[in-house]
């Protein structure tokens, strides 16, 4: 059977990933010209590459469309539901470091944690006359932490799907739930973010579908362990 | 059309209705999603089934009737007191059970007379129930919002504790571990160092001084001051939360609150236990006993046997709009829940009506009836 994998098809991601797998013995090359979506493994005519942006590849790898992928862990659990049950987390791989946080304005003096933010957001309809609003692009880990780890349930989502940060300046939404590596564009934006407002700490990641013919695939154990072992 | 999949007592329960001296209403299956929304927060997005209107309106299929009926009624401006009845299908993902399923039940908008609402509310359930499945015995668990709160102010507690606690009031777990967290030391409020920096110029101690520090800092960085939490909102909160960042809640204040969330007893001595729980904890709760009798009573007037119910201090339902009585219905051996209900007076303001309008109601899972009746016979 030919395993294949899924890599992210621009960018540093592109590059780490790559780099990754040429120490692990795996080189990888693309198939026709350096801008091919389509790749091998140099020496091995059981493996097939295939370059996907990052957050398709989470879809794919949740349909089992791939065996393999290389991806944000951001991407994978907003992406799937149930996603422990579908794919499998082989190993981080210290690359793409983000985290999504939960970031309210600098000047909110009074709220530095979550329990905070509770607070606001119970007597914010009451105040204002409308829920409090969340810009982010992440509804599910937004609801699974706001409504799960923390008891909040009266907030609203607002969709953005770029320059998130710069929504509560504009009026557009009153806090955020959005990535950030340095904290560099939070801070330009005057946000800060709540000291316990860490939804995850995402990287780049190896994970594999979960699929029945795996358990018994000698290339399937290889490529895992070949990763692990450069990391 | 014909409903094929209508249960078979549906026509007996509508014509149980109309005997109740309400009337029928329909909504439109297809309603405007942002009221529900809005109402049960954004969790409710995942159990809901929403679409698009082509001008970019949130649309869903009806989740349940109370938030249509009372639109509905606000938009007919038709004047209170009102008894409406429904009976259609409502759609939501579920765990168990499908995904489209009938539900019934009255909503009485308007009636000032709360206790005697309240028991007509649980007698209207009882009653169609009752019908529904004759020689079953029917219980009812009922809490009261009211009380949990006229306890939480007698403790004398800060306003912000107080909203943490009711906010939480319904969800036991929560509850359970605000009630530590709030009595621990360690628990003390996190400020950030620009609080920090405020305390050493002293912009803390006057609460006009640090709104306008507030608004200037807002201004200055591109902050429009009117969009969200304004500078005296943050100023005022602050100054709430340094209050407490010194005070713990005190082991008798705790032991009070854990003693009155154990109180489980049958509703004909609920009015006693509350007295007595009152009498020894020192708490002036005067107004919410008279109005928990006054409940009692008008149940035993409107002919529901008090044996029948029980009183759990600790049920309520985490949703801001619930106001007092809370209360389900479900069949002896059975942990099904068959109707449930409750008094929801802050719903019609929050829904755009322009008056108060007192509201109770409850409704009926149809489904799980028919499992109930299926069982009786086979049993």
């Amino acid at each position: 059977m030919t395993i294949t994998i899924a890599l992210p098809s621009k960018g540093r991601m592109k590059e780490d990933a790559s780099e990754i797998f040429a120490r692990a013995g795996l080189r990888i090359t693309a198939v026709g010209n350096d801008r091919s979506y389509r790749g091998r493994v140099e020496g091995r005519d059981d493996i097939e590459i295939a370059f996907l942006s990052a957050s398709e590849i989470s879809r794919e790898i949740g349909n089992g469309t791939f065996d393999f992928g290389v991806t944000g862990e951001d991407l994978i659990r907003e992406g799937l539901t149930q996603v422990d049950e579908r794919v499998e987390f082989c190993a981080r791989l210290g690359f793409g470091h983000a985290d999504v946080v939960v970031a309210v304005p600098e000047i909110w003096l009074d709220v530095d944690t979550m329990a905070d933010l509770g607070d606001v957001a119970a007597d914010f309809r009451a105040r204002h006359g409308r829920r409090l609003t969340i810009a982010t692009k992440y509804w599910r880990l937004t609801q699974q932490f706001f409504s799960g780890n923390h008891g909040i349930q009266l907030y609203r989502i607002v969709e953005s799907l770029g320059a998130t940060e710069g929504a509560p300046a504009s009026g557009s939404a009153d806090i955020i739930v959005d990535i950030t590596s340095t904290g560099s564009t939070l801070r330009a934006n005057h946000l800060k973010i709540l000291s316990d407002g860490v939804i995850l700490k995402s990287e780049a990641c190896l994970v594999r579908a979960r699929k029945p013919g795996h358990a018994d695939d000698p290339v399937v154990e290889e490529i895992v362990r070949a990763v692990r072992a450069v990391l | 059309m014909p409903l094929i999949n209508l249960p078979t007592f549906a026509p007996d329960l509508l014509a149980d209705f109309a005997s109740l001296q309400t009337e029928r209403v329909d909504t439109p299956v297809i309603q405007p999603a942002e009221p529900f929304l809005d109402m049960a927060g954004e969790d409710l997005r995942r159990r809901i089934f929403m679409t698009e209107s082509e001008t970019g309106q949130s649309l869903c299929l009806r989740p349940e009737f109370t938030i249509p009926v009372c639109l509905r009624h606000i938009e007919t401006a038709t004047g209170t007191p009102r008894r409406y009845a429904y009976l259609g299908e409502v759609f939501r993902q579920r765990r168990e059970g499908g995904n489209e399923f009938y539900q019934a039940g009255i909503e009485d908008l308007g009636e000032r007379d709360v206790a005697r609402a309240d028991a007509r509310a649980v007698h209207d359930a009882l009653f169609v129930l009752g019908h529904r499945l004759p020689g079953r015995t029917l219980k009812v668990v009922l809490g009261d919002q009211a009380m949990f709160e006229a306890v939480v102010a007698a403790c004398g507690l800060p306003r912000g504790w107080q909203k943490r606690l009711i906010h939480a009031f319904g969800n036991q777990d929560r509850l359970r571990d605000l009630l530590e967290a709030l009595s621990q030391p360690i628990s003390t409020g996190v400020f950030g160092p620009e609080v920090e920096r405020l305390a050493t110029l002293g912009l803390l101690n006057d609460e006009a001084a640090l709104s306008r520090h507030i608004d200037e800092t807002m201004q200055a960085t591109g902050y429009s001051t009117n969009a969200s939490r304004t500078p005296a909102d943050i100023a005022r909160r602050l100054r709430e939360k340094m209050d407490l960042a010194s005070v713990r809640l005190d082991v008798k204040t705790a032991a009070t609150l854990r003693a009155f969330l154990a109180i489980e007893v049958p509703l004909n001595e609920a009015p006693a236990a509350l007295f007595d729980f009152a009498r020894h904890a020192g708490l002036a709760i005067d107004e919410a006993l008279a109005r928990f009798d006054a409940r009692a009573k008008a149940l035993v007037d409107a002919g529901v046997d008090p044996a029948v119910i029980t009183y759990r201090s600790a049920f309520g339902r985490p949703l801001d709009y619930y106001t007092g009585l809370v209360f389900e219905v479900l069949a002896d051996g059975d942990p099904a829940v068959l109707a449930g209900g409750g008094r929801f007076d802050r719903l019609m303001t929050l829904l755009g009506a322009t008056t108060h309008i007192p509201a109770v109601g409850f409704s009926l899972w149809l489904d799980r009836i028919e499992q109930a009746i299926a069982q009786g016979a086979s049993a």
